[in-house]
């Protein structure tokens, strides 16, 4: 069977007169039907823009430059623009961080509902109706009958959100992609959203992409994990094994930035400095000022380097054995 | 037992406006609806020790950052009162730290002029001194001081919040309210700036009102928690009390729900519902219509902040059943 997305060698640059910004590169990922991937890093790592990539919403003067984004083994990049425009909120869903910007603020959510049904489907009045209904219930929306002549702004953050991932369910695609759907939500909503996008994906078998800077919400939430560091994946693999053996000195750095609960007070271990700024990278691995084992090998940018049949690491000194680069 | 440099007693806050001179005329005679207000805070009292840290959580919209803008002095209370510690000579005894480090800092000013106006008006340095006051702030929060001509737009978040962290410093504050302080930054650098806290409390003997949505940040920087549901205290104690035990559902929901990195394929159930509006709030127990243990009693009376014992205090009908061994059923998290 073939993975529902595979990325291969995927780089995205921005190019002006000024420099050529290689915002990502050498980006490659396979997701199954029914897996959920979290793409974990911190701001400006190039996560969204990974999304937006997959989705080819990358605006000039960015444009993908190299590689390949595979839907079902067929290369979408290759695609004509109406072909592509046939494909997005069909086979491959987004949700975005905030549904304010999503939604459109002068129109009903029954419109909204009714126009993203009518662009990939022939349907009647009442069958729309139905549709639309039924695609609110399934979220948990109470009476949505009346919700469908709502606008967004008289609906909380949290509902605003469950319309977005209605919307985004509509036909059933074989893909969603969500960036930080649930960063802007508080802890009880955000448990809510959750619980609902677990119970949709398992159900339905749609693989899922969870774009996120909150290791804890990808813990309980994915299968695989994948790390980012200035436009790179340095770390992937399953969730237990990079969480509880991170190999990759950032991936570590990441976990123990995060307070554990039960250990009051004390110091949290942080990265010194911060992230490189994508105009100014340092030859070699873009971690390595901060890195406490970086070494003048490091020098050399490693590749992604398998360290068994399920992980692969970029870094030149891993913190777990048989993973050197 | 340490001094006391704030108490709180009975603080309240009311948002509403009478409306213009017509509706006034018209409400009198019956015409126009009764003012709509909301109570942001309600009776919310506490003492604050030196060097303690006091975590603030509870949902946005529940009245912390109206609380921690009157403690800090930028909002008058429409009720109760807050006792501060007397100046004592120039210092300014209460200083407030700011979600957001992209708005909260002067965008024309350079950061010498951000950090250093204030010490100069209030006369905490001479102008002979203060270029080199200016830099020793600014190497002990991590700004390297020859930036100090730069403006604000020169630096990243983290920065940024380190630059705002000094300029509060500057008046030599006793108290700092910190307003989701660190809930903009990246985990990497909101370690970086929750150690600095932790540095400098050590350092100057400061005090904090630590307002946060993340619970655990809070659970990690705090030595009490006060929690708020719908502008009022529904439980308040020692971490340790709070986190191991918590005596109020809503509290037991939130720490239920934050997700955690050992907790993994985590089935979520969270408590149902959006926090109500402040506008029309439940009758009885504001949370009871979200409450897995809610009973009759919790609609109909509103139960009181008292004291569970422990030195804390709860404002639940049922807290002594939660915290009781053998708990009654809860909707837990489980991880399958």
């Amino acid at each position: 069977m073939t993975a529902v997305l595979e990325l291969r060698g995927l780089q995205t640059s921005f190019v002006t007169p000024a420099a050529t910004i290689h915002a990502l590169r050498d980006l490659s990922l396979t997701v199954q039907r029914g897996e959920i991937l979290g793409l974990v890093g911190e701001s400006g790592s190039g996560k969204s823009l990974t999304g937006f990539s997959i989705n080819r919403l990358i605006s000039p003067p960015g444009r993908v430059t190299e590689g390949e984004v595979r839907l079902h083994g067929q290369n979408i990049l290759a695609l004509s623009e109406p072909e592509m425009r046939g494909l997005r909120g069909r086979k491959i869903a987004m949700i975005s961080q905030d549904p304010m910007m999503t939604l459109n603020p002068v129109l009903r959510i029954g419109t909204q509902i009714r126009d993203a049904l009518l662009a990939h489907e022939k349907l009647d009045k009442a069958e729309v109706r139905r549709r639309a209904i039924a695609a609110l219930d399934e979220v948990g929306i109470p009476a949505p009958e009346d919700r469908l002549s709502a606008y967004p702004h008289q609906l909380s953050g949290g509902m605003r959100q469950r319309v977005a991932i209605a919307i985004a369910l509509l036909h059933q695609p074989d893909l969603i992609i969500a960036d930080e759907p649930t960063t802007a939500l508080d802890v009880t909503i955000q448990g809510q959203i959750l619980a609902l996008v677990q119970r949709l994906c398992r159900d339905r078998g749609t693989a899922l992409i969870w774009i996120s800077h909150d290791l804890a919400v990808v813990a309980g939430l994915a299968d695989r994990v994948a790390v980012m560091y200035a436009g790179r994946i340095v770390e992937e693999g399953p969730v237990d094994d990079i969480l509880d053996a991170p190999a990759h000195p950032y991936t570590q750095g990441l976990i123990a930035s995060v307070p554990v609960p039960g250990q009051r007070g004390g110091r949290l271990q942080q990265i010194p400095g911060r992230m490189p700024l994508l105009t100014d990278l340092p030859p070699g691995c873009a971690f390595a000022p901060r890195c406490p084992r970086a070494t003048e090998a490091c020098a050399t940018m490693p590749a992604l380097t398998p360290v068994n049949s399920t992980r692969a690491v970029r870094c030149v000194h891993p913190l777990i054995k048989g993973a050197e680069a | 037992m340490s001094e006391t440099v704030l108490s709180v007693r009975n603080l309240g806050r009311r948002f509403g406006s009478e409306g213009d001179f017509v509706t006034r005329g018209l409400r009198r005679v019956g015409l126009a609806p009764p003012p709509a207000v909301v109570r942001a805070v309600e009776d919310v009292s506490f003492d604050l020790k030196k060097g303690e840290v006091l975590g603030v959580v509870g949902e946005s919209g529940c009245g912390k950052s109206t609380l921690g803008r009157m403690v800090a002095g930028l909002l008058d209370p429409t009720s109760g009162t807050i006792d501060r510690p007397d100046p004592g000579g120039k210092a300014l005894p209460m200083q407030m730290i700011f979600q957001d480090p992209f708005s909260s800092l002067n965008p024309r000013k350079r950061v010498k002029t951000l950090i250093g106006e204030a010490p100069r008006v209030h006369r905490l340095t001479s102008p002979a001194e203060a270029e080199s006051y200016v830099a020793e702030l600014m190497e002990r929060c991590g700004i390297d001081p020859s930036y100090a001509d730069r403006f604000p737009h020169a630096f990243s978040g983290g920065q940024r919040q380190r630059v705002g962290i000094a300029r509060a410093l500057a008046v030599q504050p006793e108290i700092l309210v910190c307003d989701e302080a660190v809930s903009a930054l990246d985990v990497s650098i909101q370690a970086q700036i929750v150690n600095l806290f932790m540095d400098l409390r050590d350092e100057f003997d400061l005090t904090y009102l630590f307002i946060s949505h993340d619970l655990g940040i809070v659970e990690h920087i705090s030595d009490r928690v006060l929690v708020m549901y719908l502008g009022r205290v529904v439980e308040m104690g020692s971490v340790d009390r709070i986190f191991d035990a918590p005596a109020h559902p809503y509290t037991r929901a939130l720490i239920e729900g934050v997700p955690r990195l050992d907790r993994r394929r985590t089935v979520y159930a969270p408590i149902k519902g959006d926090i109500p509006s402040p506008l029309n709030p439940p009758s009885g127990c504001a949370f009871h219509p979200r409450c897995p243990l809610a009973t009759d009693l919790c609609r109909a009376e509103r139960p009181d902040l008292r004291d569970m014992g422990d030195g804390r205090q709860a404002a639940c009908h049922h807290a002594e059943e939660l915290t009781k061994e053998g708990e009654p059923q809860w909707p837990a998290t489980q991880t399958g």
